[in-house]
């Protein structure tokens, strides 16, 4: 304690007259001139006030009036109601709005779970770990610390997934802003957006840049509560990682006015990709003969959205998307033991199972850097009914995507290495240049109906790897994994919601390897602040 | 020789999609306020209604097509006070049409224009979905809609200049309209013992008219209710006469239990004309509310 004040009382005397000297003549003018900046500023804004309150007393005596005319209830309300005093709000242009006045309108969403599977929690990973003869699920290193992060992060028990906390608001008339903060159970804080749009080009044409999630498909720009099931379809989560299409950059859409709702747009984006258009740290790009990460931006897409008329209470929207990868690189290893040449292998196991002689046989792998570029379509159709049941009864939605990603990549280095000192055994440089080029591709289908007021019930089929093949210097086809969901959600105001999932998954996880197993999830979303948006 | 074909084509379409037909392009959210519109406006404006009659007008989503029509849109109507928040907005943004943003003169909110019931409620979503604005659902005070009118007549006149005394005669027309038949109405509701309403939807038709609200079968808004509260509800009013009415898209259940308990009649209303309604069929619409809250015994 006493050491503490010691500090500051020299740390103040060092600070106090160092700050006039400090200070010039042209610093002291320019003070002045801040000075009376502000004054005159502040006059301004007095005066708006005044002539605000002036407007709101005229306001109040017009109301008075009005108020006199209409009759009071002839008889006592059986129902306390709120106070029935009238109101009226500032400017007759505007829209009323309880959004406080220049504060940002804030919102946070509370998504926690219980999860069980038969596998020992391991499946809510696995679904996003399909096999896929690119590295896609293998765990290469990331460059940041990306691992061990997010919405993946679920284990038999009790979850809490993510505290998502939202503001926007409008900045001037140019522009709009908003910022999507996610912090999830063990408290790490993740900028899911941060972007600014503007409000006012002509033509139909709108530029929004920062970090957010492309409008690459359907679902890509949804964040995960305001997804139909608990967990993200297969597709995505293996073809686009935990985030989907989440990146830095700009993007210019425009709907140009024609009969039909027609969106075009494009988008330049940063590319740092978790697994679509991956690039790896300096060191591997280095010791695998891999260039360096290009300059941004890398990732490239465009997107037609169209949505015919299709009458009263009906709504179908149709979308094409691409998107371009400039840079995309990977590491492929494949163990085998040093002495496969020479030995039978499966007798070497047994034989190090038995007596537990590691050490006399050495591992090797086959390490090879590819580099390339990669390619991914998206298809998607949306169709809502809405009916006139109470709270949603009645009301259904159909919604499909199909994605299909193409890694064109060529062999850059191919080393046989030690495991364990990473020391080059022996370079297999007859696979240099050889190309290998990945397809995998994926959809799904899900429903939603109303069957009762507040209550619906979902059905979703996914599935990826419908073709799961590399061709190119080596040809192979690889199986397919999916999956079947249903979901019963309640959502009791607009603000709460409840859901029980159960999925039964087949996940290839590795060339003739399946797992199967059945996953349960209760989940909550929590809606605090601001009344949320219903967007298409 | 397929490319000039489609690009004639796509000047077509263009062609069609800009031809001038009406001097202002006005989009309203509910049938009520394009009534308001075709009141104001007659065949000087190009209206499009984004929602339908039997649809909660709280509880839409946001449609491409509703952008559509957006886009090229001169003025906007909506009802207001954060009735249409859950999608208006969305849908507005979506239409990337500077004229119509919130402030600016191509944006109208109904609410806006007049004093609004309920307003200064505790900001406590315990109480359900409260919107301390005040009650948006002005569009069932006849009287309110008269001043609502000609507050529309000024606006469009802004517009489109052009116009200004076409609009100002409209929402005259209208006022007198209203005027002429606020008296029968009076008469007819003079006695009337008191409603019954699923959700505080339609109480300015009420306050306007001094029939008492008796009760709401929602314990608060947006809530359903349980069944113990709409026995204590019967028990309450046990002995008195009166009626429920509820929209097409609330429940009717509850209502029904209700009435039956009390041997009340139970009737299912439209907050919103038909879609396509004009000034006179919106007086219709509230003359059938009228009748069905007098009928009560």
């Amino acid at each position: 304690m006493q050491k503490f004040l010691w500090r500051g009382v020299v740390a103040g005397a060092l600070l106090t007259p160092a700050t006039p000297f400090a200070a010039g003549d042209p610093e002291i003018a320019e003070l002045k001139s801040m000075l009376t900046a502000m004054k005159a500023e502040y006059e301004q804004r007095i005066q708006a006030l005044e002539a605000r309150l002036a407007e709101a007393e005229r306001e109040a005596a017009r109301q008075r009036e009005e108020a006199a005319q209409s009759e009071p209830m002839t008889a006592a309300m059986v129902h306390p109601a709120p106070t029935a005093r009238t109101a009226k709000a500032a400017g007759r242009f505007g829209a009323l709005t309880s959004g406080n006045a220049f504060n940002p309108q804030i919102s946070v969403i509370l998504d926690g779970n219980y999860y069980h599977d038969g596998i020992d929690g391991e499946g809510a990973a696995l679904v996003g770990e399909a096999f896929q003869p690119f590295g896609g699920g293998q765990d290469h290193d990331h460059e940041g610390e990306e691992d061990g992060h997010a919405h993946g992060l679920t284990s038999n028990g009790f979850n809490f997934r993510s505290a998502e906390i939202a503001f926007s608001a409008t900045v001037d008339p140019y522009f709009d802003a908003s910022l999507y903060l996610a912090i999830d159970g063990d408290g790490n804080v993740d900028l899911e957006e941060g972007w600014f749009q503007t409000r006012s080009l002509p033509y139909g044409l709108k530029v929004k840049a920062g970090k957010f999630l492309s409008d690459f498909g359907y679902i890509n720009k949804q964040h995960p509560h305001q997804w139909d099931f608990v967990d993200q379809n297969l597709p995505y989560l293996n073809l686009l990682g935990d985030h989907g299409l989440q990146d830095t950059g700009v993007q210019v859409t425009w709907l140009p006015d024609l009969p039909v709702y027609t969106l075009l747009g494009l988008e330049a984006l940063q590319g740092d990709q978790e697994v679509f258009g991956a690039t790896l740290g300096d060191d591997e790009q280095a010791e695998l003969n891999l260039r360096d990460t290009e300059d941004g931006p890398r990732l490239w897409t465009a997107f037609a959205k169209v949505s015919p008329d299709i009458g009263e209470n009906h709504a179908l929207q149709i979308g094409l998307s691409y998107a371009h990868n400039t840079q995309h690189q990977e590491v492929h290893r494949h163990e085998f033991g040093l002495e496969e040449d020479l030995h039978d292998h499966e007798e070497e196991y047994a034989y190090e199972e038995e007596h537990g002689h590691v050490e006399e046989h050495r591992h090797a792998l086959l390490r090879n850097g590819l580099e390339g570029d990669a390619d991914l379509w998206g298809v998607d159709v949306v169709y809502k009914y809405d009916a006139d049941g109470a709270y949603g009864k009645g009301d259904f939605k159909l919604q499909a995507e199909y994605l299909r990603s193409i890694k064109d990549t060529k062999i850059r280095s191919a080393n046989v290495i030690d495991e364990e000192t990473g020391e080059i055994l022996e370079a297999q440089s007859g696979l240099i240049g050889s190309t290998r080029k990945f397809t995998t591709d994926g959809l799904y289908v899900q429903a939603i109906y109303g069957f009762a007021p507040k209550w619906t019930a979902g059905l979703r089929y996914d599935a990826l790897g419908l073709t799961n093949k590399v061709s190119g210097g080596e040809s192979e086809d690889f199986g397919s994994s999916d999956r079947w969901t249903l979901d019963l959600t309640w959502n009791l105001s607009e603000f709460s919601r409840l859901r029980a999932q159960y999925a039964h998954s087949d996940i290839l996880v590795s060339a003739d390897e399946r797992e199967r197993f059945d996953a349960f999830y209760l989940q909550f979303l929590m809606s605090l602040g601001t009344h949320g948006a219903h967007v298409f | 020789m397929m490319i000039r074909r489609i690009l004639i084509g796509f000047a077509g379409l263009l062609a069609l999609a800009s031809t001038p037909a009406a001097a202002v392009d006005v989009v309203a959210t509910s049938p009520s306020m394009g009534a308001l519109v075709k009141a104001v406006a007659g065949s000087r404006a190009k209206l499009t209604v984004l929602a339908d009659q039997n649809r909660d007008l709280h509880g839409l989503q946001a449609k491409p097509t509703m952008m559509r029509a957006l886009r090229g849109a001169d003025l906007v109507v909506a009802v207001g006070a954060e009735l249409e928040v859950g999608w208006l907005p969305v849908a507005i943004r979506g239409a990337a049409n500077a004229k119509i943003l919130p402030g600016s003169n191509g944006y109208f909110e109904a609410a806006a224009q007049v004093s609004l019931l309920d307003a200064g409620a505790t900001a406590n979503r315990a109480l359900g979905d409260v919107h301390p604005l005040g009650n948006p659902h002005v569009n069932m005070d006849p009287v309110r809609m008269a001043a609502v009118a000609r507050a529309l007549a000024e606006r469009l006149a802004l517009l489109d200049a052009g116009g200004a005394s076409q609009y100002r005669r409209g929402a005259d027309a209208f006022a007198a309209h209203v005027d002429g038949r606020v008296g029968a109405w009076r008469g007819k509701l003079a006695n009337a013992p008191g409603v019954v309403l699923y959700h505080r939807d339609a109480i300015y038709l009420l306050e306007r008219f001094g029939v008492p609200l008796l009760g709401t079968i929602e314990p608060v808004p947006g809530v359903p209710p349980t069944g113990r509260q709409i026995s204590t509800l019967t028990s309450q009013l046990k002995g008195r006469s009166g009626i429920v009415i509820h929209t097409p898209y609330q429940s009717s259940k509850a209502p029904g239990s209700l009435a039956r308990g009390l041997g009340w009649r139970v009737v299912r209303l439209a907050m919103e004309p038909r879609k396509g309604a004009d000034g006179n069929a919106y007086l219709d619409h509230i003359d059938r509310w009228v009748e069905v809250i007098a009928s009560a015994k």
